[in-house]
């Protein structure tokens, strides 16, 4: 009882506390302004201009004009961009749930181990995370080439020949680095969410004689789902915005072109074709493509929630 | 309720506005021209103040930058090494422009001159006193970077093609040297029957600008004006004809598919397996540095030519070095381009670090290029690019998006190689990307025919 009125004493003071709240706040929003909001702004700001041309062949002195959405036109009518967002959504897919399944798997392994090997396999797990994307995909762009590959080397020697960076199968060479540097990562945030479990519900359930599969599957699983739903909305976005890997990679094969993502399209338009208002319009196109998928995907969660209850 | 804080829209409102404000005061100050955000200006000096040059460049050319130091007190340039070409070059100086903070001098190879008048980035050098030096250097090189009448760049060096062959092997087979392309066909034939695993050659499906250049020799025109618009002509009857011909040799497994000057390339060099190279004549650095142990076997031959008797040559690469817009001493800047393009001592120490072909006129006779090379059993082998050089067609013209062009083609040929298309179509996939591209950057444009 008093308790709960101290509660509610606390709570009917609200005004005068709140603007300390903001103060709080303040190096937040400042942030996510500067940051985020304007560059934003910038982006779709750029993407409504073009170039306007004078001068003999147009290589005169140019101004800035305004373009409407001839910006936006343009980068729907490119058939490589268009394709850059299927070949990402296939990527996605099939990498997402395969990189979260294990990430569970191993999450729920090392809920289950003792805390000393739990410590030490769950650094071992996140180092991946450590290393620098371009570092990873230089360290299996290594793996990759033939005649310099031990792994080319020795699979060809069983007789299997795997083209790793082939036209068909580079994307699922990228897909491999990908799971290997982030699902440490996703592990680590599962981990988290394990560990804030009450320990008393894992003693009703061994009193109500609950195997320890079915304390996984019945209680661990569904007490983890805010952070697999969290996990799922970062990997989506994440793939969406895949662009060291396949950057890194694009030399070592033909097979990765300069749109192979939307980002890396974006990129190339931007800084290998001087288009930055093109670029923009790509990026803000892509920023959109983002937000629906992960609002999608958080609406279609919590829907499933709703239903569940 | 009265006294409530700002609601959590209304804060967000604010943010949005306020940001929105911000960004349209930045951007109404400096938005109004396209590229490079500082012009050149010429700053005076005190007498005796020492003027510092910062030159970008992937050449190492360390060497001749020393050389002008120590020679030069007054003016102390700044070598710093930059990523080569579109491997991250020029996006660095594409953004250093866009930034206002670019270097005063920089590598700029032919190809891409246009890009960056595109974006105003190369100083107008008539206005210090460039045309002086026309009678310098090699003619279509000169012209390389004249723009509406006036000079913006320095040439450095060019890339005449030639035939680097292995006599030995040739020999061996029975081979004559190949002077036709339909001869370098059956030669291919003939090694890949004898070879016992090796192949005449090797393509590279990835390397737009050696494709390029055997549309050039071939007589094809990948981009040329007409009044004030550009005409793209990468799907012309001629860049076809070569396409056919190099997508024949692969079909029938006469080269091998793979990224030349790469070390899987270098090491077929070095074993036998590739016994010619269709390659520039900055290429003799790369034979000898990468395959040391096939000294002397090596000769060089003209280019094979489409029909017998022909005289037709091209071009590889080919570089100058430019003045960017911003450098506060240009007059300096240029002295420094001139310099290490032609003065002997210079170009010698340039040769030696396998720059390219002289655009200087006069610098060739007695350098360490006018030579019998133990390397090519003792041919004088520049004297096949001194004419390969003459050979070569000077009305070619770059566009100024060279450099997305060759990414589609690149991209494209890939995709053949796959499976999906045929050179000949990437060729028509290429002409039309390239043809939006010009258009998308506000320029008129069509395709020929």
């Amino acid at each position: 009882m008093s308790s709960n009125d101290l509660a509610r004493g606390g709570r009917r003071g609200t005004a005068r506390p709140d603007r300390a709240a903001w103060g709080f706040l303040l190096p937040f929003v400042a942030l996510f302004l500067f940051v985020f909001v304007l560059p934003l702004g910038y982006a779709v700001y750029e993407s409504l201009l073009k170039p306007i041309r004078s001068g003999p062949l147009g290589l005169g002195p140019a101004t800035i004009g305004f373009a409407g959405l001839d910006n936006y036109t343009l980068a729907l009518q490119q058939s490589d961009f268009l394709g850059s967002f299927g070949r990402v959504l296939l990527f996605g897919i099939v990498q997402v749930p395969v990189m979260l399944l294990l990430a569970t798997v191993l999450a729920l392994v090392l809920d289950t181990l003792s805390q000393r090997w739990a410590g030490i396999l769950r650094a071992a797990y996140f180092l991946p995370y450590g290393v620098p994307g371009v570092i990873a995909s230089i360290l299996w762009g290594f793996l990759y080439v033939p005649g310099v590959s031990p792994l080319v080397d020795l699979l060809g020697r069983i007789g299997l020949a795997p083209d790793f960076l082939g036209y068909h199968g580079v994307l699922w060479s990228i897909a491999n680095i990908v799971i290997w540097e982030f699902t440490g990562y996703n592990m680590l945030v599962i981990v988290a969410q394990l560990k804030s479990i009450p320990q008393e519900l894992y003693e009703a359930a061994r009193i109500d004689g609950a195997s320890s599969w079915q304390t996984a599957v019945r209680i661990k699983l569904p007490l983890a789902r805010p952070a697999l739903v969290l996990t799922g909305v970062f990997s989506i976005i994440g793939t969406l915005q895949l662009f060291a890997e396949p950057l890194v990679i694009k030399p070592l094969t033909s097979s990765v072109t300069s749109a192979y993502t939307p980002n890396l399209a974006a990129y190339n338009e931007a800084f290998a074709n001087n288009n930055i208002y093109l670029a923009a319009a790509e990026s803000v196109i892509l920023a959109l493509v983002a937000s629906v998928l992960s609002f999608g995907f958080l609406s279609l969660v919590n829907r499933k929630e709703r239903g569940a209850r | 309720m009265n006294s409530s804080p700002p609601s959590r829209r209304s804060v967000l409102r604010w943010g949005a506005g306020a940001a929105g404000v911000s960004a349209l005061s930045a951007l109404t100050g400096c938005g109004q021209t396209v590229g490079a955000a500082r012009t050149t200006r010429q700053e005076s000096t005190r007498p005796g103040q020492k003027v510092n040059l910062v030159f970008w460049t992937w050449v190492p050319m360390q060497k001749t930058v020393d050389l002008w130091n120590k020679t030069h007190p007054d003016i102390h340039v700044e070598m710093q090494t930059i990523p080569a070409s579109t491997g991250g070059g020029y996006q660095k100086m594409f953004s250093a422009l866009t930034a206002g903070n670019p270097p005063d001098l920089a590598q700029v190879e032919y190809q891409e001159l246009p890009a960056f008048m595109l974006v105003n980035g190369l100083t107008d050098l008539s206005s210090y006193g460039a045309d002086e030096l026309r009678d310098k250097y090699v003619p279509w090189q000169w012209n390389q970077g004249v723009f509406g009448g006036r000079v913006h760049t320095i040439p450095q060096a060019s890339g005449p093609m030639g035939l680097f062959y292995r006599q030995d092997l040739l020999a061996k087979w029975g081979i004559e040297t190949p002077a036709t392309w339909a001869e370098f066909e059956k030669a291919a034939r003939v090694v890949k029957a004898r070879g016992n695993g090796a192949r005449l050659s090797a393509f590279n499906p990835n390397s737009p600008a050696w494709f390029a250049a055997m549309c050039w020799q071939r007589g094809a025109r990948w981009v040329h004006t007409e009044g004030d618009t550009w005409i793209v002509g990468m799907n012309d009857d001629r860049s076809r004809e070569v396409a056919e011909y190099w997508q024949r040799l692969v079909r029938d497994d006469l080269v091998f598919v793979e990224p030349d000057l790469s070390s899987g390339w270098y090491r077929q060099l070095q074993t036998g397996q590739v016994v010619t190279w269709i390659g520039p004549q900055w290429g003799d650095a790369l034979l000898r540095g990468n395959a040391p142990g096939t000294k002397g076997k090596w000769r060089v031959a003209p280019l094979p030519q489409w029909k017998a008797g022909q005289n037709a040559s091209a071009n590889w690469g080919g570089a100058s070095t430019a003045v960017l817009q911003g450098s506060r001493h240009p007059r300096e800047a240029l002295q420094f381009a001139h310099w290490i393009n032609s003065d002997p001592k210079a170009v010698d120490l340039n040769i030696a670090v396998g720059y390219g072909w002289p655009a200087a006129t006069g610098v060739f006779e007695g350098s360490a290029l006018d030579k019998p090379d133990p390397f090519f059993g003792g041919q004088r082998y520049n004297d096949v690019f001194t004419a390969s050089d003459r050979a070569i067609d000077t009305s070619w013209k770059w566009s100024p998006t060279t450099d997305a062009d060759f990414a589609h083609l690149g991209d494209a040929f890939g995709a053949a190689m796959a499976g999906e298309g045929t050179f000949a179509s990437a060729l028509a996939d290429a002409q039309k990307r390239a043809v939006d591209d010009l258009l998308a950057k506000g320029l008129k444009a069509r395709s020929q025919s």
